[in-house]
């Protein structure tokens, strides 16, 4: 009798102390990841393949390729929206309302003529229309319909100085905290032929949720590049000195600020 | 094992660059899985197409909240199982975490897709060019071949399977590795890792740009994340086969030639001394020559001296004299039954 749960118990013990020591391994093996994924000096290292991402896609990819274009059959029914809420501004709600009369694009910086338009005058400007697919870093995608104005026609009308590097988006959207949001793209993305300024979704002026009145489309990179709810472009040669200095909202909370992977 | 345990024959199995390329492939895999299902976490669903659209999902993993109680479930083609404690809810020590993937499974192991991504992208650089090194350098050496699948040796994969099964006695087996070996190996190498890295590869916007062909293969770029996904747990299911084999094959004699390169042959296979082992150990080649083995410690102890030529030459016809160095110590009986299939 005694000997049956003797060799019960000792199984019991067994089973428990392997499921001890499988937790304390599995808990010692996420507590060693957490910290190293909190090191300043592993993440530097990590962060370096965004480097060779970079450099390296860009080496695959023939200049001004366009990203691939669907048909109208192919738009998803529902565009999603991802990120910050719209600006809950009172001047927001106010340029909602009265279809964005008064609000207008200020274009400064390393440019040799400063602009503000309104967006009646960027409609008028040559427009581009393109259907393609929304790829979210969260891994989502939507395909929409596109109108707006290309980047490198309003870089045509400011005339950037020589030592302009890249293109700055200031946006009217803040998160919880504040912060503003912006983003920043370089030259080579800016001239791309289907990198726009865009005012349309699918037939419909720009709703909202979307970005309303003017957002950014760079077909080339993952949605948190597409900054909505813009205000200004300013043109710089470095990003430095603005935000927390990675180059973008995103950037400064971990993302990678090269966002075609 | 019927026969006594002794060495039969020692082989410098595993040259430098595979030793060194198969921990780095194990840490990076490892990695690559873990922080892949942190990237997973953050959109638990899984599309066939171009688009996620939100009902079209053929697979998620979620988490419903019943009165308050959190209850986690994985959702396959519309059929539900639960899945709380384990997918979909998580307990914490503060309250129930809703998260598809556990915390223990992921990295990191709080909720980061940023981070996830920077583990993720390194790790995937140094599995790609760590296993373009293993493949370079093997190609060369001629190591490759001994394991690629022919068409003879995939006749054989059914007669090694119910050899395994104990529905057959002799082992198909007639080199260094068995059809069943050959098949899984060369499975990972031309299916499973090309197709991983370029579902991987379809993923990235820049990449759709300068090749648009690649989502468009795969069937779209929501089809190429469901294959990385579906793929990444082929990976899982070779690595739990591989270390169930090493476990039950000889562990110790595993792990010595996968870290020094030394392996103990307990079936004899149809080839002479291995070179490295008459250049380097001619006190060893020498006793082989004797169908003496050499004494246990010196066996043990082969060092890292030798230069190239390190992997070991093609069979021979078995009527050359150098075929049976050894065997002719055991009867063909005890051949059969001591067939040690390595991992």
């Amino acid at each position: 009798m005694s000997i049956p749960s003797l060799k019960l118990n000792r199984r019991q013990v067994l089973i428990a102390a392997l499921h001890g020591t499988a937790a304390l391994a599995l808990s010692g093996c996420e507590k060693m990841f957490d910290s190293l994924s909190e090191s300043e000096t592993v993440q530097s290292i990590l962060a370096s393949a965004e480097q060779a991402n970079r450099r390296v896609q860009r080496m695959l990819t023939t200049r001004n390729k366009l990203a691939r274009e669907f048909t109208e059959k192919d738009i998803s029914p529902i565009f999603r929206a991802n990120g910050n809420p719209p600006p809950m501004t009172m001047d927001y709600a106010a340029g909602a309302k009265d279809d964005w009369a008064d609000w207008r694009l200020d274009v400064a910086g390393l440019v040799q003529k400063p602009a503000r338009l309104s967006l009646i005058e960027l409609e008028s400007m040559p427009s581009r229309t393109q259907i393609t697919r929304h790829d979210c870093v969260e891994g989502w995608s939507v395909i929409g319909k596109w109108k707006g104005v290309r980047l490198e026609e309003i870089l045509k009308l400011v005339r950037p100085r020589s030592e302009v590097k890249y293109v700055v988006f200031r946006c009217m959207d803040t998160d919880n905290d504040g912060n503003n949001y912006y983003e920043s793209i370089d030259l080579v993305d800016a001239v791309h032929p289907q990198t726009i300024l865009a005012y349309e979704l699918n037939d419909r002026p720009l709703p909202i949720d979307n970005g309303a009145p003017l957002r950014l489309r760079v077909e080339n990179q993952l949605g948190y590049k597409h900054a909505k709810y813009i205000r200004a472009i300013e043109l710089v040669e470095s990003f430095e000195i603005i935000g927390g200095g990675k180059g973008s909202y995103w950037a400064d909370r971990g993302y990678e600020w090269y966002a075609g992977i | 094992m019927n026969v006594p345990d002794e060495p039969l024959d020692l082989v410098y199995r595993h040259n430098r660059v595979t030793r060194l390329t198969h921990w780095l492939n194990a840490l990076a895999l490892l990695i690559l899985f873990m922080s892949g299902l942190q990237i997973f976490n953050a959109h638990p669903h899984l599309y066939w197409g171009n688009t996620s659209e939100p009902d079209k999902a053929f697979f998620s993993i979620g988490t419903a909240n019943d009165d308050g109680e959190l209850r986690g479930y994985l959702q396959l083609y519309g059929r539900q199982i639960d899945t709380t404690g384990y997918l979909g809810v998580q307990q914490r020590d503060v309250a129930p975490s809703a998260r598809a993937f556990p915390s223990w499974l992921t990295i990191p192991g709080y909720y980061s897709l940023a981070g996830a991504r920077r583990w993720h992208f390194f790790f995937g650089w140094l599995f790609a060019l760590n296993g373009l090194l293993y493949i370079l350098f093997n190609f060369a050496s001629g190591h490759l071949r001994k394991f690629f699948l022919t068409l003879s040796d995939a006749k054989k994969v059914h007669s090694m399977v119910a050899y395994y099964l104990r529905l057959r006695k002799q082992s198909p087996q007639d080199g260094e590795y068995n059809p069943l070996q050959k098949m899984a190996y060369t499975g990972v190498f031309v299916v499973l890792t090309p197709v991983v890295l370029l579902s991987g590869m379809a993923m990235s916007p820049q990449l759709n740009v300068a090749f648009n062909w690649l989502p468009a293969v795969l069937g779209g770029r929501q089809s190429a994340r469901a294959m990385h996904f579906i793929l990444a747990f082929g990976f899982l299911f070779f690595v739990f086969g591989h270390v169930f084999m090493v476990l039950t094959q000889g562990f110790f004699n595993n792990m010595r030639s996968m870290t020094t390169g030394w392996y103990k042959e307990k079936v004899q296979i149809k080839k002479e001394t291995p070179r490295a082992v008459r250049e380097i150990r001619p006190d060893i080649a020498k006793a082989l020559r004797e169908e003496a083995p050499p004494a246990q410690e010196k066996i043990d102890a082969p060092g890292e001296a030798q230069g190239g030529g390190e992997t070991v030459p093609h069979p021979i016809p078995t009527n050359s004299p150098d075929a049976r160095p050894v065997i002719a110590l055991r009867s063909e009986q005890e051949k059969e039954k001591d067939v040690d299939p390595k991992s």
